[in-house]
């Protein structure tokens, strides 16, 4: 018995491997490595099944031998843990305790997730009647208390390692069987499945050999925090003498020996207390910390906290910020007021006319420009990685728009579009931020600025729609409701007069019915329609600038021809700017005044839309208009871009576009290629590049 | 409505002569709405009606707007879905009654493409290990063998034997989309389900894949039943086009002749509201769409 034990208590305090591929494997090591509790938890584990397999070659005494000089003794120099009412050592059963914990506690977990997985398995990958039957089962198995099972199980097994294993899993079994048909569930609908089906692939095979798979990672998991409530379990069956006999030196029993003797010798109940709470706590941080570095959770992250001091440009004299932005040094005072000074808060100057991007590159901006509803200067954002590296994700882009024009921002998946409006809209996710730029909106700036005075520019001036129109509006409240909400936080109007406004809001967007659909729910809308309701929110507070980032790409061409029509007439009706992103050619030809094209992070080109169509200037913009697949132009075989897009952290030093472009040379990858005259490449101005016949 | 002139396309001209590969007729599929008790369950059809053939080498493209179906009479042809009604023959075998487990030699000629080449990949299994099993399953018992015929369909798609040891999440979209292809034909399937098989790529990956696919065709003489909404890549691989609206197949014919001369109302107002490749005669291309959009208006207001 003893073998069997080392051997699987080997195992257990690494359960992590082998769950996820060597790669992922490696990005879940660093990140546990970056959660000091985990890793403390780890050790703990470590050091508890080190103990286990151990214990006969730690433990000063054999832990059954009776002493009986020394009963209930006190912790002395022969005893540093004091001796039980047998003059047993106290120390050695709390080591020999380890073992029968770790031992049980694994066994049972191990029945548990060998009972309860299949289960979960069938009843997730079934679904149907099988599902609705068997769940029901497993929610009232659960739902019985469950010392209550183990008790009614080793009452009819009688006492043994082997019952005790199997009573305390069979509580767990459950458990397994919900998590497994929960993820199951959603995996069965997964391509991957359907895509097996069609290859041919029997169902056994299916389940156990790619389902399976996928699930190992929360079971193990579970598996860790069931692992500490076990040795709880197991604790307290021994405390009430049910579960291993009184030979067996384990934690409860000691716990109920220290008891029965608390009159005489109080100090008996501390060591074993302190391991049981000391080792289910390990586990059950243990598996939070796994669970957070699967799933890629933020816990306690060491990111610092951005202070008003350390960002660059914001405070007036010139500090370390100067490093960040030499322009704004060197033009401190050095000029006139040329320009209307900007707000005196503003960390910006708005004559300075230089930058550093985050790659190295100083560009000279452009003159701000007047009127603009939306001026973005030498914007630049970079990401902050779990790993600790930083990475820029835009790098800067100037970009303005004009009251009533609509310009698009092109690019392809990664480029960095959505980053840019989320900086605009000062929205920028956990563990992003702004490093460098300036963004004027109505002749206010809004870059670095506090949430709050943000929230006020964003509510009375701004309107934004996303891809996804269901995940702007909330999925519990009525669509009337969130409409009218707004409306009389920002516009201060009466309950009737905002609701009025929403009627109206939802006629002029082409919702039918609008008064009666007031009372309807998000999900009952249609996605066409629900683009619409979430365009009449984003009208709500009379925006200056409609952000619509993505807005169509979700719909098909009917929906999206609709909604971008809408768009435009509104524009023309309201004469409000228009940022339109998207990755589709055909939408910025049928809607855009200008458009800027974005490539890993940079804008490389910015124009009339007739002249991007007609006359592009960068070998990317080029390419694009070339490769689309939509084009009228009847072709046997399409050209594309070969190679593809340098992720973020892994941009060159020259021209992001370099190992992709057909007319690269030595000067574009030596340096930081600026952008002149809207375009960012170092041999604009000697190519002649294809465009769209017209 | 079928129509059965010749095409134009040089491969398909020759195979027009002979018998289609695949038959639907009026095929109808049925789904459950979802009730939380079996009496509160409503079924609905998804589709009805539909008819249509596929030639050996042709390329059939399936449009329409979202719901109008087209997903489901791709997953019926698959046997992802049962047909409610109506027949689907494969060289001359009837499938829809062949019962719960597909033949393998079913299996082995349709094959398919699906639109997120992300999830249509296993997560936790390296990529060549997908078109191992592919094999696996379909009785190529020799490891050499398989890894050989795997190495060659990589190499097909225009993937080195070094992307076979990564993960889905280690290669770029248009990568994992061509490993799913690799999947696809290294059973040598007369043919290919692709529902909406690029419309997840990006625009400079998506005319790379849709090469691949002619070439390969070109090569092995499958047919495709290319299923997409976006108007300019069905119109571009296609050598036929059916249009579906809300269930029912409402036009079927030649793809330049489609494009050109669309008859059926509701192929001209989705061709109308294709975004074109440039922007000139957009305003007239918004005012022909809100005139269409006000006749419409008026219409339903009569009725
Ligand atoms: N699993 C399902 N259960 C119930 N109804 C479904 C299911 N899948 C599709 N439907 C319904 O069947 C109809 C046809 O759907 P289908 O997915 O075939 O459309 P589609 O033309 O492929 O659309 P899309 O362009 O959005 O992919 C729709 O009304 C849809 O709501
Ligand atoms: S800078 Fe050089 S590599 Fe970059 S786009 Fe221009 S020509 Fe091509
Ligand atoms: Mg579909």
């Amino acid at each position: 018995m003893t073998d069997t034990y080392s051997i699987n208590l080997t195992r257990a305090p690494k359960p992590e491997k082998g769950t996820k591929s060597p790669s992922s494997a490696k990005r879940i090591f660093d990140r546990v490595r970056r959660q000091p509790l985990t890793v403390a938890a780890f050790f703990v584990i470590v050091f508890l099944a080190l103990v286990a397999i151990f214990a006969p070659l730690i433990a000063p005494y054999d832990p059954n031998q009776s002493d009986y000089s020394t009963l209930l003794s006190g912790p002395t120099s022969a005893h540093w843990l004091g001796t039980n009412d047998l003059g047993q050592d106290e120390l050695s059963r709390l080591l020999y305790g380890t073992r029968v914990a770790l031992v049980v506690a694994l066994g049972s977990v191990l029945i548990a997730a060998m009972l309860g997985v299949p289960i979960g398995l069938l009843l997730g990958y079934r679904g149907g009647w099988t599902d609705r039957l068997g769940s029901r089962l497993v929610d009232v198995a659960q739902a019985l208390p469950g010392i209550l099972v183990a008790l009614a199980v080793i009452a009819i097994l009688g006492r043994s390692l082997w019952t005790l294993m199997f009573a305390i899993g069979l509580i767990f079994t459950m458990g397994f069987a919900r998590l497994t048909r929960a993820v199951t569930l959603t995996e069965r609908h997964k391509l991957y499945v359907e895509s097996a089906h069609v290859v041919g692939m029997k169902e056994r095979v299916i389940i156990f050999r790619q389902v399976l798979p996928n699930l190992v990672g929360p079971i193990i998991i579970q598996a860790a925090v069931f692992f500490g409530s076990a040795i709880m379990i197991e604790s307290g069956l021994s405390f009430l003498g049910v579960g291993l006999d009184r030979d067996t030196p384990t934690w409860g029993g000691m716990l109920s020996g220290a008891v029965e003797h608390q009159a005489q010798q109080p100090f008996l109940a501390f060591a074993p207390g302190i391991a049981i709470i000391i080792t289910v706590l390990a586990f059950n941080l243990f598996g939070d910390g796994l669970n957070d570095a699967i799933t890629g959770g933020v816990r306690k992250s060491p990111r610092k906290k951005l202070t008003t001091a350390e960002l660059p440009g914001m405070s007036n004299a010139p500090t370390a910020s100067a490093a960040t932005l030499p322009g704004q040094t060197y033009s401190m005072g050095a000029q006139d007021a040329a320009t209307a000074a900007p707000d005196a808060t503003s960390p910006w100057d708005s004559r300075a006319d230089e930058i550093r991007t985050p790659t190295g590159a100083t560009e000279t901006l452009p003159d701000p420009v007047e009127g603009a509803v939306l001026d973005v200067r030498g914007l630049s954002v970079s990401l902050e990685r779990p790993e600790g590296d930083v990475v820029p994700l835009v790098s800067g882009a100037n970009l303005s728009i004009e009251p009533g024009e609509i310009v698009g921002l092109l690019g392809e998946s990664g480029s960095g579009k959505s980053m840019f409006a989320k900086a605009v809209m000062g929205l920028l996710p956990p563990r992003t931020r702004l490093s460098a730029g300036s963004i004027m909106f109505d002749g206010d700036q809004i870059a670095f600025q506090s949430q709050r005075a943000l929230r006020a520019v964003r509510g009375a001036g701004i309107g934004v729609v996303f891809q996804d129109p269901l995940s702007a509006l909330s999925p519990v409240h009525t669509v009337g409701k969130q409409l009218i909400e707004p409306l009389r936080e920002h516009k201060g109007m009466s309950v009737a007069e905002a609701k009025e406004r929403a009627v109206e809001l939802l006629d002029r967007v082409g919702v039918t019915e609008a008064r009666s659909r007031l009372d309807h729910y998000p999900h009952q809308f249609s996605g066409g329609m629900a683009q619409r309701v979430a365009i009449a929110m984003a009208l709500a507070a009379d925006p200056k600038l409609l952000i619509a980032d993505e807005a169509t790409s979700a719909l098909d061409v009917t929906t999206q021809a609709q909604v971008l029509d809408l768009i435009l007439d509104l524009r023309d009706e309201y004469g409000m700017g228009v940022l339109l992103i998207t990755h589709d050619l055909g939408v910025v030809a049928e809607t855009c005044d200008r458009a800027a094209i974005m490539y890993a992070g940079e804008i490389v080109e910015v124009g009339t839309t007739t002249d991007l169509f007609h006359a592009p200037r960068h070998p990317y913009t080029s390419a694009l208009l070339a490769a689309n697949p939509a084009s009228d132009a009847q072709v046997d075989r399409l050209p594309t871009i070969s190679g593809r897009v340098p992720l973020a952290g892994e941009w060159p030093v020259g021209c992001h576009f370099a190992n992709r472009c057909a007319f690269a040379t030595e000067a574009c990858t030596s340096a930081p290629v600026p952008i002149v005259d809207q375009v960012r490449c170092v041999r604009a101005d000697e190519l002649t590049l294809e465009a769209v016949p017209r | 409505m079928t129509t059965t002139t010749p095409n134009t396309s040089h491969e398909t001209e020759a195979s027009r002569a002979d018998e289609p590969l695949l038959v639907v007729e009026d095929l109808a599929v049925e789904y459950e709405s979802a009730g939380a008790v079996p009496w509160r369950r409503k079924v609905s059809r998804a589709i009805d009606g539909v008819s249509f053939e596929i030639f050996p080498g042709e390329t059939l493209g399936l449009v329409g707007e979202s719901g109008s179906g087209k997903s489901t009479t791709g997953r019926a042809i698959l046997r992802l879905n049962d047909a409610a009604a109506g027949s689907i023959r494969f060289q001359g075998t009837e499938v829809t009654t062949l019962g719960r487990r597909t033949p393998l030699s079913y299996r082995r000629d349709v094959q398919a493409i699906f639109q997120d080449p992300n999830s249509s990949l296993n997560p936790r299994h390296v990529v060549g290990r997908c078109v191992d099993d592919t094999l696996r399953t379909h009785g190529v018992t020799d490891p050499g063998e398989r890894r050989a015929r795997a190495e060659q369909a990589f190499d097909q798609v225009g993937l080195s034997t070094d992307h076979m040891h990564r993960f889905p999440a280690e290669l770029s979209g248009g990568q994992q989309q061509r490993v799913a292809i690799a999947r696809a034909l290294v059973l040598e399937p007369k043919l290919v389900v692709c529902d909406e098989a690029v419309s997840a790529l990006d625009l400079s990956t998506q005319g790379q894949i849709i090469n691949l696919l002619a070439d390969l065709q070109a090569i092995t003489g499958v047919s495709y039943l290319f299923i997409a909404h976006d108007l300019g890549i069905v119109r571009h691989i296609s050598d036929r086009i059916a249009v579906m609206q809300r269930g029912h197949l409402v036009e079927i014919g030649e793809a330049e002749e489609l494009f050109t001369n669309p008859q059926h109302a509701y192929t001209r107002k989705l061709l109308g509201a294709s975004p074109a490749s440039k922007p000139e005669g957009r305003d007239e291309r918004r005012a022909r769409r809100e005139a269409f959009r006000q006749m419409h208006e008026a219409e339903t207001q009569l009725a």
